[in-house]
């Protein structure tokens, strides 16, 4: 195995995973040295059942729960600054995030305030702005997430803010809470950790601690996210993708964002589409068209992806090629599992052609040139 | 503010209840084993003297303490650890834990290596508690349920397996 002279890892959170581990909180609370809780989730109904769970798992704790379960889809700064009065007055000293996406990103940036003064919601925006160690962050993820949540960014009201504080202390994954709500969302949240971890197997920088997050991240869900699609009662399928979703999260804040990450941004920018959901699509393609610059890393990803049976029993030289071709015949049968509401190209998605080449000249990556990247997205828009 | 609320979450009564009944009958059947086998003694020697341990749910209970008196014998000193001097305390993260303990859907090591567990004290000391344990396991449970609690049935003669089980039960039951 090929490995980088300069190696930098960082993974500060703690990961509970498996059979009542929801109860496990109120102790690891006792270790973070915190006792009041502040419970952040969003509006609805699945998210309404997890914080029975919660409430039910934090029984005999003895610990009194704060609880805000109306976090719209599209916050603003005024539900940071009301949520900071209650986390101020009523003495909270900790954070619990119940799901991913808006309920995430609003726990890590109310975090920011609270764990110093307001006007930090300002002057952090950016990167590595974030000075100290923040409060105590929990997160509890469901399916249906971003993808984010694990990492060290969160975006929040047009702002991105991104440092290795913003990482939660701790996940918590119980198949009690990792349900999926959508075929969409549950999609679109491992498409897009599936795309960060296929991305740092091969990016340039060989991190070999990312590559063993990113091996786990890819064989989980290469293994489990069709059959929960399929088969959404699939407790320990669910368990094993929310773990996929953590892990690839733990490798995200560890490489830089890839060609796949930076396309499919913008097609879901243009289109209003998941981001997770154009990086699935697009991420097979480009890894055609690196095909002849990471031929090795391609075939060395052939063992996630395919298993030792598989890997052993496959040519050396025919290992990047097949690579491709599982990562592609996994989309086809997402198509299928999830009615169309997954595209296999681009096309499905009903972008428009004319569209592409607008797409390629907004979108932030690097790697490829333009006429590489409208290639790209030509063949993604083609399809198979 | 809309949509916010404090909320104290209830009692598990029942669950500690069964808890506590459970450990209270584990902690006499410890001393009755210590009497009646020559393993647990075994184990019990190459501890130091005075050794008293404590396994307890948190964060209040129930608890069972069992250690050894100024003779040497292996006493259960109720479930009540203040006031005494604990050498080794092996604490159960929450009741669910105890009640997957305690209803033998995890063994010992188990729910161990499912970090279920908190040891303040020496390691090896816990080590030869948990030994203590499954032995008492294998006396006091039935066969098919044994074998989901400790790591590996052992194979015993028949005079330990019946003779045994019922000496540890009369002992446990009446107390001496």
């Amino acid at each position: 195995m090929h490995m980088a002279e300069c190696n930098e890892f960082i993974s500060p959170v703690k990961i509970n995973s498996g059979n009542k581990a929801l109860e496990h909180i109120p102790c690891e609370l006792d270790a973070l040295d915190a006792r009041k809780p502040l419970v952040i989730a969003e509006r609805g109904a699945a998210a309404k059942y997890r914080i029975d769970v919660l409430i039910e798992a934090f029984k005999d704790s003895g610990i009194t729960i704060g609880i805000f379960d109306e976090v719209p889809p599209l916050p603003s700064l005024l539900l940071i600054k009301e949520l900071f009065g209650i986390y101020r007055d009523r003495g909270f000293d900790a954070i619990i995030a119940m799901g991913g996406g808006s309920a995430a990103d609003t726990a890590k940036v109310l975090n920011i305030a609270v764990s110093g003064r307001p006007e930090d919601i300002d002057r952090c925006v950016g990167e590595d702005l974030i000075e100290k160690h923040l409060k105590p962050l929990i997160i509890v993820p469901g399916l249906s997430g971003t993808g984010y949540e694990m990492s060290r960014y969160a975006f929040f009201d047009s702002r991105s803010y991104a440092s290795p504080f913003l990482v939660p202390h701790l996940a918590v994954i119980d198949p009690r809470t990792a349900i999926p709500e959508d075929v969409l969302t549950t999609s679109a949240s491992t498409l897009l950790g599936l795309t960060h971890a296929v991305e740092a197997y091969i990016s340039y920088g060989k991190n070999l601690l990312a590559r063993a997050y990113a091996y786990a991240a890819i064989q989980l869900t290469i293994e489990n996210l069709v059959k929960v699609i399929a088969n959404p009662e699939d407790s320990k399928g669910c368990v094993a993708l929310a773990n996929a979703q953590a892990l690839a999260g733990c490798t995200f804040s560890n490489v830089k964002a890839g060609i796949a990450h930076g396309l499919g941004n913008a097609v879901a920018k243009e289109m209003g589409l998941p981001p997770g959901v154009c990086m699935g699509v697009l991420l097979p393609y480009i890894l055609e068209k690196r095909m002849s610059e990471c031929s090795h890393d391609l075939g060395e990803l052939f063992l996630p992806l395919a298993g030792f049976d598989t890997y052993a029993e496959t040519a050396n030289e025919l290992r990047p090629k097949r690579a491709v071709d599982i990562i592609h015949d996994l989309i086809g049968d997402l198509a299928r599992a999830t009615g169309g509401s997954v595209p296999q190209s681009l096309k499905d998605a009903q972008v428009p052609r004319q569209v592409l080449p607008e797409i390629a000249r907004r979108a932030d990556y690097v790697g490829l040139d333009m006429e590489g990247a409208v290639s790209v997205l030509e063949g993604a828009w083609r399809g198979r | 503010m809309k949509g916010f609320r404090e909320v104290a979450p209830g009692k598990k009564s029942l669950k500690k209840d069964y808890v506590a009944i459970m450990m209270w009958f584990m902690g006499r059947a410890i001393q009755a084993a210590a009497a009646a086998d020559k393993a647990v003694r075994n184990e019990f020697a190459g501890l130091p003297d005075g050794f008293t341990f404590a396994l307890s749910v948190m964060p209040r209970g129930p608890h069972m303490i069992v250690g050894k008196d100024k003779m040497g014998s292996i006493r259960y000193w109720g479930w009540e650890p203040e006031g005494k001097r604990i050498n080794l305390m092996m604490k159960i993260k929450n009741i669910e834990a105890a009640i997957l303990l305690f209803t033998f859907q995890e063994g010992t090591a188990t729910a161990a290596a499912r970090d279920r567990l908190i040891v303040d004290g020496e390691v090896a000391h816990a080590c030869a508690i948990v030994r203590i344990l499954d032995i008492v396991e294998v006396y006091l449970l039935p066969k098919i349920l044994a074998r989901l609690a400790v790591k590996r049935y052992p194979d015993w003669s028949l005079r330990r397996r019946y003779l045994g089980r019922a000496v540890v039960y009369l002992r446990t039951v009446f107390g001496f």
